[in-house]
């Protein structure tokens, strides 16, 4: 068994392998672990709306062990990883990490959120820094206000940005 | 008890994550085949474990026995360990992590239980020591350490 603990440590090197074979079979790899991931979120996003979004990240906040702010607004919820538990243990780790590695996060949400009609800017910040900040507007031309602020905005299946 | 270990995590454990396996395993396999699901777990045994082998190299076995039991410790999984002359023996009784899965999906691939066997072959490659992974049951299995012959 590798350890749920050490998932992360796997799924660098899957990404590694699928850099290799090229962006659209990252972009594909992405897309089946959304597909897996609606069966956590969908209906609690499709239900709830932004109110359910917190309740998932909430819920992820304690299980992964994330120091995170969570702030839900009537239009917005704003998530700033302070520490992400993820990217540490890529970094602390015997094996080379994945360049790109943040980019799976937004790789895998965005096409959830896409799906029940929000909208999701996705600032990485830095690569190297395991903090990044996600926010999901109820109005689109909120979510392309922030845009313009982000340092590195992220990019997902269906979603260009000058990162990809 | 964990002072060998390269990793000990802590705080909460998040099982869901062996789902995010399963279907990784079943989507590289589909799409690029068995081999090179197998190199993956080939480079999480020689790469991300590299202190474990090392150890092994160096005839240090015990770290991999401690490794298991943190591990599976903190999954709360059924299992025993026994210990001989130059050889250890893992017996998984139940397996916390196949049992998630089958509670997620329904089904798991045939391939879940591949992830131990490989990265235990690519622990012990290159070294005195060989690790042998046995499926005794659904959600069980027997790991031995032993001397290479």
């Amino acid at each position: 068994m590798i350890p749920s603990d050490h998932f992360t440590k796997f799924y660098n090197e899957v990404f590694k392998f699928l850099e290799t074979q090229g962006e659209e079979d990252l972009k594909s790899y992405w897309l089946a672990i959304s597909k897996n991931q609606e069966k956590h979120t969908l209906e609690l996003f499709k239900k709830k709306g932004l109110q359910g979004m917190y309740e998932y990240w909430d819920h992820i906040r304690e299980e992964e062990n994330c120091d995170l702010d969570l702030k839900l607004e009537d239009d917005k919820l704003e998530l700033k990883m302070n520490v992400c538990p993820s990217l540490s243990k890529v970094l602390d780790n015997d094996a080379e990490p994945m360049k790109r590695y943040c980019d799976h996060c937004a790789g895998w949400i965005g096409p959830i959120i896409d799906k029940v009609g929000y909208h999701m800017v996705y600032d990485v910040i830095d690569r190297t820094k395991p903090q990044c900040v996600m926010r999901i507007f109820k109005n689109k031309e909120e979510a392309t206000k922030a845009e313009k602020e982000a340092k590195l905005l992220m990019g997902w299946p269906g979603k260009k940005t000058d990162t990809n | 008890m964990i002072k060998k270990l390269r990793y000990h995590d802590e705080g909460n454990v998040h099982m869901d994550f062996h789902g995010a396996t399963n279907t990784t395993i079943e989507f590289i396999i589909k799409k690029y085949g068995l081999d090179v699901m197998n190199d993956i777990f080939s480079k999480v045994g020689k790469d991300v474990y590299k202190n474990i082998r090392e150890n092994i190299k160096n005839g240090d076995i015990e770290v991999l026995a401690e490794h298991w039991r943190y591990f599976f410790d903190r999954e709360g999984a059924d299992y025993s360990i026994d210990f001989k002359e130059e050889e250890i023996i893992l017996t998984v009784h139940r397996c916390t992590a196949y049992e998630h899965v089958r509670k997620l999906t329904g089904s798991v691939s045939p391939h879940f239980c591949d992830q131990t066997i490989k990265t235990n072959e690519a622990l012990s490659e290159g070294t005195p020591y060989i690790i042998d992974t046995e499926i005794i049951g659904e959600a069980q299995c027997r790991q031995t350490i032993k001397k290479r012959v």
